[in-house]
């Protein structure tokens, strides 16, 4: 771990086993694909926070507001200065998912459990199913940190200039073989492809399988520097379906990578493949986006 | 042995709270039957998943004796899929196939599940939906 951009990001099984009890200080979050997986059993005195029920605007396609944000918090027992220790399913994808929102309201103390809640059972720790609750915590809204998340329009003029993308879905979304999922229409997009001028590098390329642990720094540059030619100046955007998997690259670019400037772009594929007029590259290529000369 | 869906449809209708409806789908998943050989030799090789699935759910389906065969499995590590899949196989392992194809495709909202699972999860569990009503449908049709 210590050869990351910024190591403190991230606490190994180990820690976290020490500083259960720290609940004062600390808050352990899992965050997960499945949504009844937590019920299941989890890691001693982790609350749940569910990405759907939780972080996500109930009728809008938007996040929670930064009040309804800090009501989640305070009801969790995590104030402002809390350190937020989230760990999930599927190499951490979700717990990424959740760190990123965590990061958008401007949450300063957030860390990933290294390997997920994968690497914690595998290694035979403790996973009560007991209901987890804490006294009520004081949380102050903060302003939303922009800088992290792209709209729409600033993927467009991001395009235009030649900017850095990456996707991270499968190779079939990716060259357009595959528009959506078979028999769900409705949940894909009308046009199948990627922005132009996109890289792809889908997301679990970051993660050991075998522990779902991150790659090692070097294996992570070899990818993202070295077959990809990104480099840690860019501004870079990431995309996937809708943000998700995407949130667990911006994380790997940003924090174990140091890159400075990466925005997670969460309206992803499932708009950008329904606007009217946006230019689509349909192959297995970048492809160059309108207006730019190749590279 | 096969209970059909209706029953289990009345036994979510009767909670109000979406939690309580969640513990009961999850109580599912320890009453799915073990998977019998081949299927299990199969499933460790990768064959019959559900692509749309974010896990490795195996189904296959089938019919013997002029009844509806389903044979499934999930691992414990995705319990929603799981307990969908043993509550499909409760209601119609060993069903009448006419039955079956009559299975209402809008059954996650039937059960009120829809919403509180949200539209990426469903998905998984739609696709499995419509390849049993499929298969009892189209038994010829089959993959």
């Amino acid at each position: 771990m210590a050869d990351y951009a910024q190591p403190d990001v991230l606490v190994s099984t180990d820690w976290v086993a020490e500083h259960l009890t720290d609940t004062e200080t600390i808050r352990i979050v899992e965050s997960d694909e499945d949504l009844l997986l937590y019920q299941t059993g989890h890691v001693p005195g982790a609350v749940k926070i569910d990405w759907t029920n939780d972080l996500q605007d109930a009728v809008v396609r938007d996040y929670v507001t930064a009040e309804q944000f800090a009501e989640l918090c305070a009801a969790r027992g995590i104030s402002n200065d809390t350190m937020v220790v989230f760990y999930g399913d599927k190499s951490n994808w979700w717990a990424c998912y959740a760190f990123w929102v965590f990061k958008l309201h401007g949450h300063e103390h957030c860390k990933i459990m290294d390997g997920g809640r994968k690497k914690w059972t595998d290694e035979g720790r403790e996973m009560p199913t007991d209901a987890v609750s804490y006294g009520r915590a004081e949380y102050t809204p903060q302003p939303i940190n922009a800088d992290i998340r792209a709209f729409r329009e600033s993927v467009l003029e991001h395009m235009r200039v030649g900017g850095s993308m990456v996707d991270v879905r499968s190779p079939a979304e990716y060259s357009g073989q595959m528009t959506h999922m078979p028999d769900y229409p409705q949940e894909g997009a009308l046009r199948a492809g990627h922005i132009p001028g996109a890289q792809s590098v889908p997301w679990a390329r970051a993660t050991n399988p075998a522990d779902g642990t991150f790659k090692s720094r070097d294996e992570l540059e070899a990818i993202y520097l070295g077959e990809k030619g990104l480099r840690p100046a860019d501004e870079i955007v990431t995309y996937c379906r809708i943000g998700e998997r995407s949130s667990h690259t911006w994380f790997v670019l940003k924090y174990l990578l140091g890159f400075d400037r990466v925005r997670n772009y969460d309206g992803s594929w499932t708009e950008w493949g329904n606007l009217v007029g946006v230019p689509i590259e349909r192959s297995a290529e970048p492809g160059v986006p309108p207006g730019v000369s190749g590279r | 042995m096969a209970t059909g869906i209706e029953p289990i449809i009345e036994r979510f209708g009767l909670l109000d709270d979406p939690a309580m409806k969640l513990d009961l789908l999850l109580g599912y998943s320890k009453k799915l039957p073990e998977l019998p050989e081949p299927y299990r030799s199969q499933m460790a090789a990768g064959l019959n998943l559900i692509p749309e699935c974010q896990s490795p759910a195996f189904l296959v389906t089938e019919i013997e004796d002029g009844r509806f065969r389903l044979h499934a499995d999930a691992p414990r590590e995705a319990p929603t899929a799981r307990s969908f899949l043993s509550l499909l196989t409760q209601a119609y392992d060993g069903a009448d196939p006419a039955e079956v194809a009559r299975v209402p495709l809008d059954l996650l909202s039937r059960l009120g599940l829809a919403d509180r699972l949200g539209m990426t999860r469903t998905r998984g569990l739609d696709a499995m939906l419509r390849r049993v009503q499929r298969a009892a449908a189209q038994p010829d049709a089959q993959s």
